[in-house]
């Protein structure tokens, strides 16, 4: 195992939905669940993160964000969808202005279902993240390496 | 009661030992000459030839030999240790007052052109006491030793005479942008504002090297003079009435300086300076008087609260003028005065408290209001105020430590401030502003300016440059002293100039994608004189530890044989002066690095939301239109503001000065 | 002066820079599981604050502009040669000074990125190295005047941190005010709430992270080890005020070094941050009474 997993700094980002995930998230690294049992530090800034937990649908107004905010994070990365409105546009998704999912914007690495999202899956989308996570880090260095 | 002469005084420089050097003295006499006349000739020069390019090369060339001609000053007398010129005439004595009485008719002039009564009423008083100083006391006064040299009249030789010249080859430039900035139909006046420079420079020499207290006077009142024509050159209203103030408050000062030479003549029964101090040395209480009025002409001079507004006032003036106000003249003769002084505080409270005090208050505060101005040119005057205050508190201090501590505030003071100004002078035509906030960028618009802008800001409030390390010294010989106050007032007035400092340093330090680079057009002049100032810092901070063995040390033990010199050495060691050179190194490598692009992937910086122009720092705002961020600095108005601060300090200032003088006259009239 | 007087602090620095973060990193992993327990939650591993600086060494190198990392190479340099001149026993001032110099060069770091976020947070450190300065300045005079009251010399004292050694009892005993005026102070030092304006631990995000917010990956983990190294330093001024002769005195010095991170975590943990003008107010008062007063009774001993 790499570092880039025992301290996943996660980064949150609401598109257009009803606020339910959101407030999961939060829980998810509130005392009750203690996200920092596994090095997660929820940051407001996408410089410093490692995952992007994006809440929501993506739709014309928020695309854009929802891309800088990714592409401002660093290498290696990764993006989980909380919630089934960030998987699939969810109940929002024939609404007119909604494009649908996360993955319609950025790639998406981890899909975590549920109305609203419960903080165990969440802790566990976040692991399987990690995991991830890691698997783009051995990528990286290994590419260094070739160069 | 009267002390004769030195005579049967064993203490200081035997003067038997003087008289030895002289004969091989009388031989070098050229030498001194050659100082106080290269500049005078210079000046007469510019007069006569009006012509550009002959100015151009007179200017140069004389700028050089002053230069040289202070190195190869500095390189003879640096072994000899003090030397005294067995040198004076009559006729020497009649010019003197033919100086000042020409200075006061040239004041009464301007007077009268512009109706201002209080300079006409001072320049009145002052010619009156010298009349009756000069013919009525002076004339049975014989000072043998016109001239003399010591150790810290060769480091002010050396100030004046490089960076003092420095001032005049950058002012080439300048002035050609300036008078770009003119009137077509405006008088070219240029050749009077070189002669005065060069002028400026003569009398400066005159000051640190006379011993005949008289001499020195003239030459004073010449410093006062031109900087009068000089802050007043443009002719503008404010320009007018900033010289005037500048001449009103340096006048009482000169008063102030005939009457310490009156108090001298009666009292101590001298005019020659170093038989003063040796008399004040033997006898503390007779010169209690004269000193007084002495400080109180150095106070006005270096600008020190009440007085200040002179010196905020003369920024209408142009930037090399400012330049050569702050850094190496005019200001300098203040506390060159002081520092010279500064053993007899040592042994006389009531003057040593004044200068303590009104030096000490003035940093502290003048530290505060430089956080609330945002005109680059007043942050550096205050700034000069404030350290002036310093070194004023320092010489009030008057032990061997604090001594050491103001003349490396003096040197350090003199090379920062006159890079920051020469930089902040072409930053200002090339950017249209003196106004920090639009320095903006400058990093990028002019990468080296703006390096060589943060070097000498950095230099001027953080170790490992020089004047940290004096102050270092300052707070050591205050700790020694049990100055309790002084300590408080250093540590604020400290903490204040970190955040004056700094948020100027951080305005520059911004790099943006590529803005233009506008400082191609900068003129050769001004980058040889920037440059020279830049060498000059980076050496002086590296040398430190042999500026302090060879120069101020030496210095401090010979103006201090009267007392033990226990020395620094214990305090500030010699490995952290070498530890603080190798920093000083570390730092100016990572300022000049960075010039060449990084390997790494260059981002965009954080904007939170969709970024429109990143170096703008335009983003797309919640109504998808666009948004500018903005960021200013904090100048905290309410609290560190000039309509709040300056009053406190006028008022306790001029209470404490008030008081001491009144003290002093009530002191001599009991004795 | 022998050239190993030059040596040894320089010696010492190149110990410090490895010790240090060393230390400051395990201080750190103390610091998360004691603040998580007092928030009720179990906290992450001891090492954890070591995982997440090897994590940000791997990521992408990217940058803002050509200078920040550079900046921030300097503000390390500068605190472990700091660390250096203190733990060899050096001049306190000039510990206290280089390590002002490495704060000047994080906030230019900052600066120089023209990112509003970290243009605000440069701000308010400034503001908050103007708030602690005077304190750390009288805590320097301060030991100076104890030292010249302690040491057998005769009224001579010491700015040397060594000269703590041949004390016949430490310091505290005169200048305990400034000891608490230092304490105060520590907390802006240590980036602890009530003063942690410019540059938070937690997810206090109203500047996102204040002037490291351009900063990231290994600019980011040399920003993470020279704050433990800084840390470190710190508690080592905490512990010179119970050092003397005895060389067990040592292991007290430690012990109260440890007892007041504790009380700064406990702060932290209880107190919610203020604005700029309390914290400039309260910390010059603060240096103002328990450094002006203490120093001016040593003055009249």
């Amino acid at each position: 195992m790499g570092y880039a997993s025992k301290s996943p700094w996660v980064i949150h980002y609401d598109g257009s939905s009803c606020n339910g995930c959101d407030i999961e998230v939060l829980a998810t690294l509130c005392p009750g669940f203690d996200g920092e049992r596994f090095g997660v530090v929820n940051t407001g800034n996408p410089k410093h993160a490692d995952i992007f937990l994006v809440t929501g649908s993506v739709n014309a107004q928020n695309i854009d964000v929802v891309r800088e905010i990714y592409d401002q994070m660093i290498e290696p990365k990764v993006v989980v969808a909380c919630g089934i409105c960030a998987c699939s546009g969810g109940i929002f998704q024939d609404c007119y202005n909604v494009l649908g999912g996360v993955d319609k914007a950025i790639p998406v690495d981890v899909y975590a279902p549920g109305c609203a999202v419960r903080p165990e899956t969440l802790i566990d989308a976040i692991v399987e993240g990690v995991a991830v996570l890691d698997e783009k880090a051995a990528q990286m260095k290994s590419a260094e390496k070739a160069r | 009661m009267r002390c004769g002469t030195h005579s049967g005084t064993p203490i200081a420089v035997p003067l038997s030992h003087s008289h030895e050097v002289n004969e091989k003295g009388k031989a070098e006499m050229q030498l001194i000459a050659t100082l106080i006349l290269l500049p005078l000739i210079a000046a007469i020069l510019l007069l006569i030839i009006r012509q550009n390019t002959a100015r151009t090369i007179i200017v140069c060339a004389f700028g050089t030999l002053i230069a040289l001609a202070s190195v190869v000053f500095a390189g003879t007398y640096l072994a000899a240790g003090p030397v005294f010129f067995d040198f004076n005439h009559p006729l020497i004595d009649h010019a003197c007052t033919a100086i000042s009485g020409l200075c006061v008719v040239v004041i009464l002039a301007f007077s009268a052109k512009y109706k201002n009564i209080w300079a006409a009423l001072l320049a009145i008083i002052q010619i009156i006491v010298v009349m009756v100083v000069e013919f009525g006391f002076a004339s049975q006064m014989e000072v043998e030793i016109g001239l003399y040299t010591d150790l810290l009249s060769i480091i002010m030789v050396l100030i004046i005479g490089i960076i003092g010249s420095g001032i005049c080859i950058y002012a080439l430039g300048y002035m050609e942008d300036f008078q770009a900035h003119q009137d077509a139909a405006a008088r070219d006046r240029r050749p009077t504002f070189f002669a005065l420079m060069f002028i400026f420079l003569s009398a400066m020499f005159a000051i640190v090297l006379s011993n005949n207290m008289s001499w020195m006077f003239t030459a004073w009142e010449v410093t006062t003079l031109c900087s009068f024509l000089l802050i007043g050159y443009t002719k503008t209203d404010e320009a007018i009435r900033n010289a005037f103030r500048q001449i009103i408050m340096n006048l009482a000062g000169g008063i102030a300086f005939i009457v310490a030479l009156w108090f001298a003549i009666t009292d101590v029964g001298t005019l020659s300076l170093i038989e003063f101090l040796q008399a004040g040395i033997a006898n503390p209480a007779i010169v209690a008087v004269p000193i007084t009025f002495l400080a109180f002409a150095g106070i006005t001079k270096a600008a020190q609260m009440p007085f200040q507004t002179w010196l905020l006032g003369a920024m209408v003036a142009p930037t090399p003028t400012s330049a050569l106000l702050h850094s190496s003249t005019m200001v300098k003769a203040g506390v060159f005065l002081l520092v010279k002084l500064a053993p007899l505080f040592l042994l006389n409270t009531i003057p040593s408290v004044m200068v303590m005090l009104v030096g000490g208050i003035t940093f502290l505060l003048c530290s505060f209001m430089a956080i609330s101005q945002t005109n680059a040119k007043r942050v550096l005057a205050y700034s000069t105020i404030a350290n002036l205050g310093l070194i004023t508190m320092c010489a009030g201090v008057g032990t061997p430590e604090a001594v050491w501590a103001a003349i490396f505030l003096i040197i350090f003071h003199a090379i920062a401030k006159s890079l920051l100004f020469l930089c902040v002078g072409t930053a200002e035509h090339h950017i249209g502003s003196r106004d920090i906030e639009d320095m903006d960028l400058l990093f990028e618009r002019m990468p080296r300016l703006a390096r060589f802008m943060m070097l000498g800001i950095m230099c001027m409030f953080i170790a490992p440059f020089g004047m940290l390390i004096a102050k270092w010294g300052a707070l050591v010989s205050f700790a020694n002293m049990d100055q309790i106050a002084l300590i408080l007032i250093l540590a604020f007035g400290s903490a204040a100039t970190f955040m004056f400092w700094a948020k100027w340093l951080g305005k520059l330090a911004g790099i943006a994608g590529q803005p233009p680079n506008v400082e191609l057009s900068v003129h050769k002049s001004e980058w040889v004189s920037i440059l020279l100032m830049v060498m000059l810092l980076v050496f002086a901070c590296i040398a430190l530890p042999a500026i302090s063995a060879y120069l101020v040390e030496p210095y401090v033990v010979s103006a201090y044989q009267f007392a033990p010199v226990a020395f620094l050495v214990q305090d500030i060691s010699f490995d952290n002066l070498y530890l603080a050179s190798i920093s000083v190194c570390i730092v100016v490598i990572a300022l000049f690095c960075g010039l060449g692009r990084s390997k790494k992937r260059q981002v965009d910086v954080y904007l939170a939301g969709v970024s429109r122009d990143d170096d703008a720092r335009a983003f797309q705002n919640s109504l998808s239109g666009q948004t500018v961020a903005t960021a200013r600095n904090w100048y905290m108005e309410d609290v560190f503001g000039e309509a709040r601060i300056a009053p406190v300090g006028v008022v306790f200032n001029s209470v404490v000065m008030l008081c001491a003088v009144v003290l002093a006259l009530v002191g001599i009239t009991l004795a | 002066m022998s050239l190993m007087e030059l040596i040894i602090p320089i010696l010492a620095s190149l110990v410090f820079a490895v010790v240090a973060p060393v230390v400051g990193c395990l201080l750190a992993g103390v610091d998360r599981i004691l603040s998580a327990r007092m928030q009720g939650r179990v906290g992450p591993p001891l090492l954890q604050p070591y995982y997440d600086v090897r994590k940000l060494m791997g990521k992408e190198r990217v940058d803002v502009n050509t200078v920040q990392g550079a900046y921030v190479v300097c503000a390390f340099i500068f605190a472990c040669l700091a660390g250096g001149i203190f733990f060899s026993g050096g001049n306190l001032l000039m510990c206290v000074f280089i390590i002002t110099l490495s704060s000047l060069f994080l906030i230019m770091a900052a600066w120089s990125t023209r990112s509003p976020y970290a243009e605000v947070g440069a701000a308010r450190e400034t503001m908050q190295v103007m708030s602690y300065e005077p304190m750390v300045l009288l805590f320097a005079v301060a030991f100076y005047m104890a030292t010249a009251l302690i040491l057998p010399t005769e009224g001579i004292g010491s700015f040397n941190v060594g000269a703590a050694f041949s004390l016949d009892f430490p310091v505290i005993a005169y200048i305990w005010p400034v000891f608490l005026g230092l304490l105060f102070i520590l907390t802006i030092k240590l980036r602890k709430s009530p003063f942690d304006l410019s540059m938070s631990h937690h997810a206090h995000q109203e500047i996102v992270r204040g002037i490291t917010t351009e900063m990231s990956g290994s600019t980011l983990a040399l920003v993470e080890v020279l704050h433990w190294c800084e840390n470190v330093l710190f508690l080592g001024w905490v512990s010179i005020f119970f050092v003397w002769g005895a060389w067990w005195s040592v292991l007290i010095a430690i012990v109260v070094a440890l007892a007041v991170y504790f009380l700064e975590i406990l702060i932290d943990n209880n107190f919610a941050r203020v604005k700029w003008q309390f914290m400039l107010k309260s910390a010059w008062a603060v240096a103002l009474v328990g450094g002006g007063i203490n120093i001016a009774v040593l003055a009249f001993v």
